[in-house]
């Protein structure tokens, strides 16, 4: 396998490229520690397109990780219990 | 000693529920609203599809309570009601010729691939998080089918395990795997113009 300007020289091509990509997401969970893993891992490390690649999509589930979702409107949980004819906590009926 | 209903756990709680006790019921739903409504909401990315979920959602866990074995845990029935409420809403798509070119892997040589790897702002997350972005970003995730959608919602935004996505989803670890991996790759490259301008 020819060796490319995009890997260094201590990365040795034990896998290819293609082979990390179809891997490439199941390495965002790092708590993976299998030799494949370990394979894997050592190639992102001196492969700068799959190294890229990897933390562009961490930081894509960042992103989407801190993007904010509005609280719940106070009135949901009155028109829940309105709808199902519940007095929403305020009448004990426990037994 | 009188145990207050706010202090019972989950299973006593749905035994209440079980046995037509209203405020048990009440309790149930403060405990879980939140959990509901950000599912939801990060399903649907509007509010008011997510206050229709949110509603929807309890309604069947009132009525259907009794169907509810409680060996299992409530937050993975109810993640499934959620799910199936959204999936149910949403006509399933086909599959876009670009969601299923993702499986296959890129010449990372080719000149097209190193455009696309570029240049990612290493700019903080906070600092990035625009009124743009945010709108690409809803964009994004709604042209998702939804299939693909909740599995990457319960995995990457809520946390739950595969395992757990599978049970919720009926589906096989596998095909969990799949979806989650297609749908990164799918938001990463619809996200890609704006973070390398």
């Amino acid at each position: 396998m020819k060796r490319t300007n995009s890997h260094t020289m201590a990365h040795i091509h034990t896998l290819s490229c293609g082979k990390v990509y179809e891997h490439l997401c199941d390495n965002l969970d790092s708590q993976l520690d299998s030799e494949s893993c370990r394979r894997i891992k050592a190639h992102i490390k001196g492969c700068k397109n799959c190294s890229a690649l990897l933390d562009s999509l961490k930081k894509t589930v960042t992103l989407y990780k801190v993007h904010p979702a509005p609280k719940l409107p106070g009135k949901c949980r009155q028109e829940l219990f309105a709808v199902i004819k519940l007095s929403g906590g305020k009448k004990n009926t426990t037994r | 000693m009188k145990i207050s209903p706010e202090t019972l756990n989950d299973a006593a709680l749905i035994a209440k529920v079980k046995n037509g006790d209203e405020r048990a019921f009440t309790l149930l739903v403060k405990r879980y609203e939140q959990t509901v409504w950000g599912f939801a909401f990060k399903l649907c990315r509007n509010q008011e599809k997510a206050e229709e979920s949110y509603q929807d959602t309890f309604i069947n866990v009132y009525r259907k309570i009794g169907q509810f074995d409680s060996r299992s845990k409530f937050s993975t029935w109810l993640y499934t009601i959620v799910a199936n409420n959204c999936l149910m809403k949403r006509r399933k798509r086909k599959l876009d010729s670009l969601l299923e070119s993702l499986d296959v892997a890129p010449d990372m040589e080719s000149e097209d691939v190193q455009k696309q790897l570029a240049g990612w702002d290493d700019s903080p997350i906070e600092t990035m998080m625009n009124k743009e972005l945010r709108e690409q970003m809803d964009a994004a995730i709604q042209e998702l089918p939804s299939d693909y959608r909740v599995v990457f919602v319960l995995r990457d935004l809520e946390d739950k395990t595969a395992e757990e996505t599978a049970t919720i989803l009926k589906l096989s670890i596998p095909a969990v795997k799949s979806r989650l991996r297609r749908s990164r790759i799918f938001l990463r490259h619809k996200l890609h113009s704006l973070m390398t301008a």
